[in-house]
């Protein structure tokens, strides 16, 4: 494949074109999967010797300098943080470093470096995962209690979505309950609290 | 009896429900020294004990203000008791109820500027924040106890003289006393919520539609696809597309060949329209690409089509 | 012996947030054992100890696990990649009983039950936050 990508367009037609053109795997199955014993023997994910072991960055971001994040941590480190090309950024979505503000809190999974900083795998921004009883259900928001707190999260179209017990996850929100236990998982918004509702969990 | 309406007359019977309602559950809450530290008390006294101190003190003050508005009559009647009371006894309750309602209302300001999070530690050891209902209660006791002192006859007479007016006016009152208190929702909002929803129809009604890239994710997380390319993703899901009828899902890695570790993005094709419950047997088109020379890499996925079962673990050994 | 090879249960693992760090986490405290941190490999056990187990009762759902308190160690392992994270008790939960049924699968192998709760740190080790939960085995 010779095609060198240069707008985001193109790049996506071209990695479209390579995937699809890539090799098929069939199935769901592979190990058994039923022998606990054999899984912790089978073959781990291998770590590249030139890759240090996953180190792990979290708090709020004091500062955004072009790809670097300052980041003031909650248990008394402060972190410096690498974005790459190669760096997964979670904001509500998959987004780009763009997105990223002054304020957010994060957590980071990513290399320690030489020098101290963190060259960041994936970087999950404000990201809270929240069990909540329901206490009230309107066409754009669920509110919730967590904690003895009250917190508000809003239904985004198009986004937001459910898994009910062992069901696959849906856009079909209607049969959250009034007084059901959920798990929230979603984008906290730092200027009121609320938080955005990626997706609801419950037992059944 | 001149008063037609009875207001003054029960406001007495209804804030001392209120009161030793609250009252009791402060002096003699088995939580109290943890409802005290969940409130602005503690940031306002010093030391967590010194604030359940304060708020069993505020308790009793409450029960006592309670009892005296249950058992004196006003001030201008004539019955034998009051031959035992005071004739101050009755104005100094009323005010002493309007001074404390004023009181609650400026902690509850001071609490919601300086620890707006605290709880109110007003009735109950569960945290109930402060909030505009709190304030209203607060009102109320002003008004009621500034109200009271122009009660004509005790609560106890009232009722017995107009019992049907004076059964709707205490239904009112606690009507009024349950909305206002955020720690009774429980009882009566969330069954009402409930039963509106069964009644009017879900407000998300109707908010299904195509597959969401949540289930797309899941049905790629739960395949051998995922477990074969583990060892190469590094990252969470960087991006995603739809294209006719494909949903292309994208990670970044490290591969490591020939010429060492080398930045890549893992890419999988799904159909857009499969789920965990429409496929068993997902079939996932994957393809690594070198992330500079944009080439794609030959990669054990291009070997793997089905790898064999483990034989069964023996009985006890897997457990559940 | 800590975080050893030794099976001792399986299930589904979800993550938390603890020790007053930023968001909903700014009011929770260090934990039911007073040291949990969301920047440490720690978690969260449904049977740390008496007290806890009437709050999170595994038993509803028919998990038996059995009894391992603050401080104890395991190693949580991703039942389709197998990374793999040693982790450190510090807290009681996820609340096992309010989500009987739930479950998470790979490979065709389902786990069902929400059995252990993993810090931001270790859950990151082994998985993508954005995914919510994870089938795990867990050996001590």
């Amino acid at each position: 494949m010779q095609n060198s990508a240069s707008t985001p367009f193109d790049r996506r037609r071209f990695l479209t074109s390579a995937a699809v053109a890539g090799a098929t795997i069939v199935g769901a199955s592979a190990l058994g999967g039923l022998d606990p014993d054999a899984a912790f023997a089978a073959p781990m994910r291998p770590t590249d010797p030139a890759i240090a072991a996953a180190d792990f960055a979290e708090g709020i971001i004091t500062g955004v300098k072009g790809s670097t994040l300052h980041v003031h941590g909650s248990f008394g480190t402060d972190y410096l943080i690498r974005l790459t090309n190669a760096t997964s950024v979670w904001k509500v979505h998959p987004t780009t470093a763009a997105a990223i503000e002054t304020g957010d809190g994060m957590y980071a999974r990513g290399v320690r470096m030489p020098d101290g900083t963190i060259a960041a795998d994936a970087i999950w921004v404000n990201i809270v995962n929240i069990t909540c009883k329901v206490r009230a259900i309107t066409s754009d928001r669920v509110h919730l209690q967590h904690n003895q707190h009250t917190i508000v999260g809003r239904i985004l179209t198009g986004t937001t979505v459910a898994t009910y017990g062992h069901a696959s996850a849906t856009k079909d929100l209607s049969r959250l309950r009034v007084g059901q236990a959920v798990q929230v998982l979603g984008a906290w918004r730092p200027a009121d609290g609320s938080v955005d509702v990626v997706r609801f969990s419950t037992g059944h | 009896m001149r008063n037609v309406l009875l207001l003054p007359e029960l406001a007495p019977l209804a804030l001392a429900v209120l009161l030793g309602w609250t009252g009791g559950a402060k002096l003699l809450g088995r939580h109290t020294a943890r409802q005290a530290a969940d409130t602005a008390l503690a940031r306002l006294l010093p030391g967590d004990r010194t604030a359940a101190l304060a708020l069993r003190a505020v308790g009793a003050l409450e029960l006592v203000l309670a009892a005296a508005l249950l058992v004196v009559p006003p001030s201008s009647v004539t019955l034998w008791p009051v031959a035992l009371w005071p004739v101050t006894l009755w104005p100094v309750t009323a005010a002493a109820t309007a001074a404390l309602g004023a009181g609650f209302a400026g902690y509850l300001a001071y609490a919601k500027v300086t620890a707006p999070q605290s709880s109110c530690g007003c009735a109950s050891a569960r945290h109930t924040p402060v909030t505009p209902r709190s304030f209203a209660r607060a009102g109320l006791v002003v008004a009621g106890g500034a109200g009271c002192a122009a009660a004509q006859a005790p609560w106890w007479s009232a009722a017995n003289h107009r019992p049907v007016a004076a059964a709707v006016v205490v239904i009112a009152f606690g009507v009024i006393l349950v909305v206002t208190s955020s720690e009774l929702d429980s009882r009566w909002l969330l069954p009402l919520r409930r039963a509106r929803v069964r009644l009017f129809g879900h407000p998300l009604a109707g908010t299904a539609g195509e597959v969401p890239v949540a289930a797309t994710v899941e049905l790629l997380e739960n395949s051998l696809a995922w477990q074969t390319m583990a060892p190469i993703v590094r990252s969470a899901l960087a991006d995603h597309w739809d294209s006719d009828g494909w949903r292309i899902l994208r990670y970044s890695g490290v591969h490591t060949g020939a010429d060492g570790p080398r930045p890549v993005s893992v890419v999988f094709a799904l159909d857009a329209n499969a789920t965990l419950h429409t496929v068993t047997e997902p079939v996932i088109r994957v393809s690594v690409v070198d992330e500079e020379s944009q080439q794609a890499i030959a990669t054990p996925a291009a070997e793997v089509t089905r790898r064999p079962l483990l034989p069964m673990a023996a009985p006890g050994l897997a457990g559940a | 012996m800590p975080c050893g090879s030794t099976y001792l249960w399986k299930g589904m693992s979800t993550w938390f947030c603890c020790g007053g760090s930023w968001g909903p986490c700014g009011s929770a405290g260090g934990g039911a054992c007073g040291t949990c941190q969301s920047a440490s490999h720690m978690a969260a056990w449904p049977y740390l100890t008496s007290a806890c187990f009437n709050i999170t009762r595994p038993d509803e759902c028919g998990e038996g696990l059995p009894e391992r308190g603050c401080g104890y160690t395991v190693n949580v392992k991703h039942q389709c990649s197998g990374a793999k994270v040693c982790v450190t008790f510090a807290d009681c939960g996820p609340n096992t009983h309010e989500f009987c049924g739930e479950e998470v699968c790979c490979n065709g192998s389902c786990r069902t039950n929400r059995i252990i709760d993993l810090t931001p740190s270790a859950f990151s080790a082994i998985g993508n936050l954005d995914s919510g939960s994870l089938p795990v085995y867990i050996y001590e």
